[in-house]
């Protein structure tokens, strides 16, 4: 089990950003593109779609991008450097062909705004947009994480308000966490999945305890399930408890 | 079969007709107020205030007292029907935000409106307001004063931070909508002419946000068994009825089979 992040991030070109000068290192707007497998940003090289082992599992928890609307947001230094830039942006998850986010009248949307889940996040941002219930991808699935640019940066340059755009300044960035279940981890995820047990770091450690006390499966399956499925509903009513989050039902016992 | 954290955001940017520096050009300072389906493209201003201007960035005045659909008002970022959920579909709103702090936001689900004053009236003033619920949390007041300042940071929502508790429940074939009404007493942004408005910065720009959670295929019935129950309609509540269902499966699989089942000669 271990707690992934990924960052995609945009950095200037050096030049000024016309489009005479800078010719296919900007990502046109208003179209998606991948942070995986997209011609922009720091992809990674192979410049795949992140495809799910067989025996993996992967639990998207976070997504965040750059906020900023109005395109009048940038800010130039003393030397005429572009040191910000508004990319009005918006961050989309596609798992094999399916859009994770639709819109109100039930087709494809943009997805997530940075102002709704700003990355990086100031001491002045308080994110409304949390990702719960998190994603699951499962074995043999795709997942790809798309954004779309509504701010025109090159049509921008074009007005000579800077005269570089240095590769230190990041115009747009995104940034997803996940959790990675490997090898067996990841089939006692998909197994807590099958039984309806949501998939986290704590229930997959609790069910590999059971595993380790029952010896493997020698004990009647559906018993050994059953006591799965009770096991974490109690650790969970622990856990809340040692939180300080349970609630009257935790306490007067539901089962 | 699904359990999806949604979220919506509408902005009253408009787009130009003419997003081209070069020839042909469609026209200069034509915008389209609306655009469906996506958010506008923008970009600066071309030599803005010179004979060559072309406009790239406009946001669409909004009058006082006016009162826009965030879905289907006209301005800004539309879509092409209303919001109706569909035979399969719950919806869990409990998410509202909405900028400036003199604007307000209403949600209305087929002909009720959620927000009221105390008479019982639906809320005059549109709802809750932007100073109760900023977006995004933290967004600095739209004042002239802090304009002029440049202040950062600023409005904060404190009660609402955890979102509408209890939620508002929307059920399969309802209608819902959610409106912003201008309460500043002038025309958004206002002390801005045409200049104004086409070199807003994000203080300019009026928005509002709505998160929610889309239930839908066969987690549509597991909602509706929980609204039989009484069960608040959470994530968690969700998944909890989910289990005991795979859990009385397993218990229906352990059950003592009738003797004369039991006791049959076996077959191959």
């Amino acid at each position: 089990m271990r707690k992934q992040i990924y960052t995609w991030e945009l950095h200037g070109d050096d030049t000024d950003g016309r489009l005479a000068s800078s010719q296919g290192h900007y990502p046109p707007v208003g179209t998606e593109n991948s942070i995986l497998s997209g011609a922009f940003g720091n992809v990674q090289p192979a410049r795949q779609t992140a495809l799910v082992g067989e025996d993996e599992f992967i639990v998207i928890e976070k997504i965040g991008c750059t906020p900023g609307i109005s395109p009048y947001g940038f800010r130039v230094d003393g030397a005429g450097n572009l040191v910000k830039w508004n990319p009005n942006m918006f961050i989309n998850i596609v798992i094999d062909t399916t859009n994770y986010y639709q819109d109100p009248q039930n087709v494809w949307s943009s997805g997530v705004s940075g102002y709704a889940s700003p990355y990086p996040i100031q001491t002045f941002d308080n994110p409304y947009y949390e990702l719960w219930p998190p994603v699951y991808v499962l074995p043999d699935q795709t997942v790809d994480v798309r954004y779309t640019l509504f701010n025109d940066i090159q049509l921008s340059a074009e007005n000579n308000d800077w005269t570089n755009i240095p590769y230190s300044t990041i115009l747009a960035a995104v940034y997803v966490e996940y959790t990675l279940f490997d090898g067996t981890d990841g089939l006692m995820a998909r197994k807590l999945m099958n039984l309806g047990i949501p998939v986290n770091v704590g229930t997959v450690e609790n069910y590999r305890r059971l595993l380790l006390k029952s010896k493997g499966l020698e004990t009647e399956t559906f018993e050994f399930y059953l006591e799965a499925m009770r096991s974490e509903r109690e650790r969970r009513k622990r856990e809340r408890k040692n939180q300080g989050v349970a609630t009257q039902q935790d306490y007067d016992g539901d089962l | 079969m699904s359990i999806r954290r949604q979220c919506y955001e509408w902005r009253n940017i408009g787009q130009s007709k003419n997003l081209l520096i070069t020839p042909p050009l469609v026209s200069n300072n034509e915008f389209n107020d609306v655009i469906l389906n996506s958010y506008p493209v923008s970009a600066i201003n071309y030599k803005v205030g010179t004979a060559s201007e072309k406009q790239f960035w406009c946001v669409v005045p909004i009058a006082n007292n006016a009162v826009v659909d965030i879905f289907n008002g006209d301005i800004g970022n539309n879509l092409d029907i209303p919001g109706q959920l569909k035979a399969y579909q719950f919806i869990v709103l409990d998410g509202i935000a909405v900028y400036p702090e003199t604007f307000n936001a209403q949600i209305i689900v087929n002909t009720t409106r959620y927000f009221q004053d105390p008479d019982g009236v639906p809320s005059r003033d549109g709802g809750i307001s932007g100073a109760t619920v900023p977006f995004p949390n933290g967004a600095p007041p739209s004042t002239a004063t802090s304009l002029a300042r440049g202040r950062l940071g600023g409005m904060l929502n404190i009660d609402f931070q955890e979102g509408l508790q209890p939620p508002v429940i929307i059920q399969p074939g309802d209608r819902w909508a959610v409106e912003v009404k201008n309460n500043s007493g002038k025309t958004w942004p206002f002390e801005r002419g045409s200049f104004g408005l086409k070199t807003t910065t994000d203080i300019g720009v009026a928005r509002c946000y709505i998160k929610y959670l889309l239930i839908d295929g066969a987690d549509c019935i597991v909602a509706q068994r929980l609204i039989d129950a009484g069960w608040p309609l959470t994530v968690e509540n969700l998944w909890r009825y989910k289990q005991d269902l795979i859990k009385s499966h397993i218990y229906a699989g352990m059950a003592e089979l009738p003797d004369e089942i039991k006791n049959a000669r076996r077959k191959v």
